[in-house]
């Protein structure tokens, strides 16, 4: 009797050991997921700005971070082009127009809803996309560059002729199935925040699928992908669509946002956007979605959330893109994997490091 | 009507001078280092506020503005080449095409700390005669700044040319192109050629951006932006697998403008998109030719 109820003690103690690893090995496996990692990047990103609203910080550091949002949208469709195609383009800008000025007409001058105008964004972004893509892919990967360069620089001068600066009052944003309810800046900065995290979850899917696989083969060596059947104009096609469709939807929520843009005097459909989003991917690391939007965060974020305050730096704005230049070709030059492999070296030389202090205090493992 | 024609034609030359001129340097540095440069756009920049800023606020010649442009180019497209690329020997294509990106970062981010011209409200166009002198062919004004800069071009290419093919250096620039380990291993020294090279594009691209300044007030860095397009696109629509190639393609291209423009003439609303079609006239000639109008097909061997 009391040597039964003793193994009844044990077993209930092994049930209730097993069952709290089985439960902890189940947080371990949902904690692993990337898609919590997001969902908590954007917490962070909505605390940002609630502490804002209750003046525990400056409402203009608010303000930053959402347009700093903005430029991670369309790094993200950079990363893709550049990280997972080996494509580069300068035609950011120019992308990034197509989808502000859609906005602009669609919301200002013709009405539309939002919904209507966002899609109509993003069909125009794609046929653009298509027909660049489609001319300039066909003749060889370098000139894709070229083309796009060319491309972004008619864009903006086409805008410029047709209206050189665009403006969106608060009453032409409204949603329509909410009894017509304008969207104030603080509503569209949670828009931003959602559509970063939907923009962030969906190009990990892309990347872990067969797409993305047969779009990094393609980045490797494009004999060997064209070897096993991966249709070079088709991915690469693919990769650039998404990529000035990405653009186009930050250039659109940029002016929900921001509310105008100048084609004058604001850098925003320069040449200068686009060199900045390349840098921003490529300082970050070009395979991975935390290195892009590290990347973005350290060229717009710091700028515009710290340096704007110093003196020094708002009398000279030249000194970022100085900045961001050398950072480049440090980058490229010698540490290809960007900001992400450099800290994934340095984990792994504090793991070494460990090892060896253990080593010394314990003596080695001869086991 | 044959008169409005002619003005849009003669209106057309500055710009094709500078945009020769930045077609042959940019062709030089792809044959020879194996890039499209990006920054060839800034960097002959960097030229024209050189001259600009030591006509306007030393006062001096300008002449000697026009040389001091040219130097202070070719020592910096030489000290890109044994600074940066000579380091980057082993960087893919994507990367030294992405190198070159970073320079405009750089190159636009330190010209504000360096002229003092760019403090002003705005520059004046800075012709190397005044634009207002010069004589009249029926009655369409042909400005002498327009001959002078044809005439600029005309020798520095002829120049150019003969040393390409009448010298050793040239014989071993074309050697570096066509291959640049066997050109190594023949006894050319491949360093020394790449960093000329370089400052020969520096050069060039100066007296381009001084010519283009001539007629069009110098407001930022980027002012060489359209001109390097059209010196990319001439290069593919001439194909680079030759050094006159390109320089034809950038001829084809401005007189297609200047045609363009002719028709925009009667049509009201065009002109906006002159640019675009010119542009795609010359990418459906690309889709004609894959390997340019000049171009030699080449066969990749696995």
């Amino acid at each position: 009797m009391v040597k039964h109820s003793f193994s009844n003690l044990l077993g209930r103690e092994q049930r209730q050991e097993e069952s709290a690893i089985k439960a902890l090995r189940a947080i371990k496996k949902i904690a692993q997921k990337p898609v919590l990692h997001f969902a908590i990047f954007a917490v962070i990103l909505s605390v940002i700005k609630v502490l804002s609203e209750q003046k525990i910080l400056q409402s203009s550091f608010a303000t930053a971070v959402g347009s700093t949002i903005i430029f991670c949208i369309v790094g993200l469709g950079f990363c893709l082009l550049l990280g997972y195609s080996a494509l580069a383009s300068l035609g950011t800008a120019g992308f990034i127009a197509v989808g502000a000025y859609c906005a602009y007409f669609c919301l200002s001058q013709w009405q539309f809803t939002i919904g209507t105008a966002f899609l109509l964004a993003i069909l125009v972004a794609f046929v653009v996309g298509v027909v660049v893509g489609f001319i300039s892919l066909r003749i060889e990967g370098i000139y894709l560059a070229i083309v796009t360069l060319g491309v972004a620089q008619i864009l903006k001068e086409a805008f410029a002729a047709l209206k050189d600066t665009i403006r969106l009052t608060g009453k032409q944003i409204t949603i329509s199935w909410l009894n017509d309810m304008r969207l104030t800046t603080d509503h569209v900065y949670f828009i931003l925040v959602i559509a970063l995290f939907i923009l962030m979850v969906l190009t990990k899917n892309l990347m872990d699928s067969p797409t993305g696989r047969a779009m990094l083969a393609m980045k490797n060596s494009t004999s060997a992908a064209q070897a096993f059947g991966i249709s070079l104009l088709k991915y690469r096609l693919l990769a650039f669509v998404l990529s000035t469709i990405y653009a186009a939807i930050g250039g659109f929520l940029y002016m929900l946002f921001i509310r105008n843009a100048s084609n004058s005097s604001d850098t925003l459909f320069a040449l200068s956007t686009s060199l900045n989003i390349l840098g921003a991917v490529i300082i970050g690391g070009t395979k991975s979605i935390w290195g892009t939007i590290g990347g973005t965060f350290i060229i717009y974020g710091i700028d515009k959330m710290f340096l704007q305050d110093i003196e020094f730096f708002r009398a000279n704005p030249t000194l970022i893109t100085l900045f961001c230049g050398i950072l480049v070709i440090v980058v490229v030059m010698f540490f290809p994997g960007g900001l992400v492999q450099l800290l994934l070296e340095i984990k792994l030389k504090i793991k070494k490091l460990i090892v060896k202090i253990r080593e010394g205090i314990y003596g080695k493992d001869i086991g | 009507m044959f008169d409005a024609y002619l003005s849009i034609f003669i209106g057309v030359l500055p710009s094709m001078c500078a945009g020769i001129l930045a077609t042959f340097a940019v062709t030089i540095i792809f044959k020879t280092s194996y890039t499209t440069n990006f920054a060839q756009g800034v960097i002959s920049a960097l030229g024209a506020y050189v001259s600009v800023e030591i006509t306007m606020m030393l006062g001096w010649p300008i002449w000697l503005s026009v040389i001091l442009g040219i130097i202070a180019c070719f020592a910096v497209g030489v000290a890109i080449d044994v600074g940066i690329f000579r380091q980057g020997r082993y960087v893919n294509t994507l990367g030294k095409q992405i190198i070159s990106m970073g320079l405009i970062s750089i190159i636009i981010g330190i010209i504000p700390f360096i002229f003092l011209v760019t403090k002003l409200e705005a520059v004046p166009q800075r012709p190397f005669i005044s634009l207002t002198e010069g004589f009249k062919i029926g009655s369409t004004f042909v400005q002498y700044n327009t001959l002078i800069s044809i005439g600029i071009t005309g020798v520095l290419l002829a120049l150019v040319f003969i040393l390409l093919q009448k010298t050793k250096w040239g014989l071993s620039v074309r050697a570096t192109a066509s291959n640049e380990i066997v050109a190594g291993m023949m006894g050319v020294n491949t360093r020394i050629i790449t960093a000329v090279s370089w400052g020969i594009a520096g050069g060039l691209g100066a007296v381009a951006a001084i010519i283009y300044v001539g007629n069009v007030s110098l407001s930022s860095g980027y002012i060489m932006t359209m001109t390097q397009i059209n010196a990319f696109l001439a290069g593919i629509l001439g194909g680079f697998a030759t050094f006159y190639g390109p320089v034809i393609g950038c001829a084809i291209i401005y007189l297609l403008n200047a045609l363009v423009g002719c028709v925009c003439v009667h049509v009201e609303g065009l002109s906006m998109w002159k640019a675009a079609i010119v542009y795609l006239i010359v990418m459906l000639l690309v889709l004609w030719k894959p390997q340019g109008l000049f171009g030699k097909r080449t066969v990749k061997k696995v």
